[in-house]
């Protein structure tokens, strides 16, 4: 059972090489991704900066400035994911092709004890394609889930291709409500 | 000229890497760049997950209480190291609630990935 889940980090930690290579390869090395990149990255910090400066005035050149910006931070942004997105699809098919393999392979088998009774909602995943009533088994999927939550992320960080902190925030802020401030 | 650029390229991160060691271990340290600081706390994070989950493996902890404290444990470590070994204003990176989140997910993911294979590993056998 032990070799079976070293197995599975092992084989997280090539898919999420893979996963990273196959995306340098189709995305990240390309120039309209770096050009992007740069661009959100630079303009999300002069908004974020901007924002800290003039956030509590109320004056209306200020608040014009700052929606304009935003606006072209926004349309940045969707390009950059447009940029992303072709080759997120085609490395999402591969990936659940590959899944389904792995998934057929461990099939039925327990793959590690789990110290802890998982609660309900989780259990299906858990326990999934597993034989008998100990939901302290765990299935593939869920062990591969939770390396790949860690490894890939990780991984990204190391390598340097996950999205700065400022880019992601304004990204997020840009989708969720405006402040009251700029309404 | 590119081999000569990329040299001291890799140069001046191995320097950047290695002050960025300093500052993370020693106290009180100036902290101008927050996205450095908040790299130190993702790391550290996912340090702590990896040495906590070796531990209660090894241990073994079981059930909800080894959550329970990895939680607790994680957010004070990070909380003590914050308020008073650096000591840094913790409004300048958007409050407690920022920094308590940074890498946090991660961090539990690779809790429970070190935890579920040490226990198996280690005691997993006694149990089937």
């Amino acid at each position: 059972m032990w070799g079976d889940s070293l197995l599975i980090v092992f084989i997280s930690i090539c898919t999420a090489f893979l996963g990273e290579g196959l995306t340098w390869i189709l995305v990240y090395r390309t120039e309209k991704y770096q050009k992007l990149k740069v661009e959100v990255e630079r303009q999300s910090k002069k908004l974020e900066k901007r924002k800290e400066a003039h956030g509590d005035s109320l004056d209306k050149q200020h608040k014009k400035k700052i929606e304009r910006e935003e606006e072209r931070l926004k349309n940045n942004n969707r390009d950059l994911s447009l940029v992303k997105m072709k080759s997120m699809f085609a490395i999402g098919f591969a990936f659940t092709a590959l899944l389904s393999m792995f998934n057929s392979i461990f099939d039925g088998r327990v793959v590690a004890k789990l110290p802890f009774y998982p609660i309900s909602w989780i259990q299906g995943l858990s326990h999934r394609n597993l034989p008998g009533d100990d939901y302290t088994d765990c299935s593939f999927i869920f062990l591969y889930i939770l390396c790949t939550m860690s490894i890939r992320q990780n991984i990204q960080k190391l390598l340097g291709f996950a999205p700065s902190r400022a880019a992601s925030k304004q990204g997020g802020a840009l989708f969720a409500a405006p402040p009251a401030q700029f309404k | 000229m590119l081999s000569k650029n990329k040299s001291s390229d890799s140069l001046t991160k191995s320097k950047v890497t290695e002050c960025v060691w300093k500052k993370a271990f020693s106290s009180s340290t100036e902290w101008p760049d927050k996205e450095e600081f908040l790299d130190v706390i993702y790391w550290m994070r996912q340090a702590i997950g990896i040495a906590l989950g070796l531990c209660w493996g090894i241990l073994p902890l079981k059930g909800f209480i080894g959550l329970l404290l990895f939680v607790i444990v994680n957010a004070a470590v990070i909380y003590f190291y914050v308020n008073n070994f650096q000591s840094v204003d913790e409004e300048e990176f958007g409050g407690m609630w920022e920094i308590t989140k940074e890498g946090f997910m991660t961090s539990f993911a690779g809790f429970l990935v070190t935890w579920i294979i040490m226990y198996t590993g280690l005691h997993g056998s006694n149990i089937l």
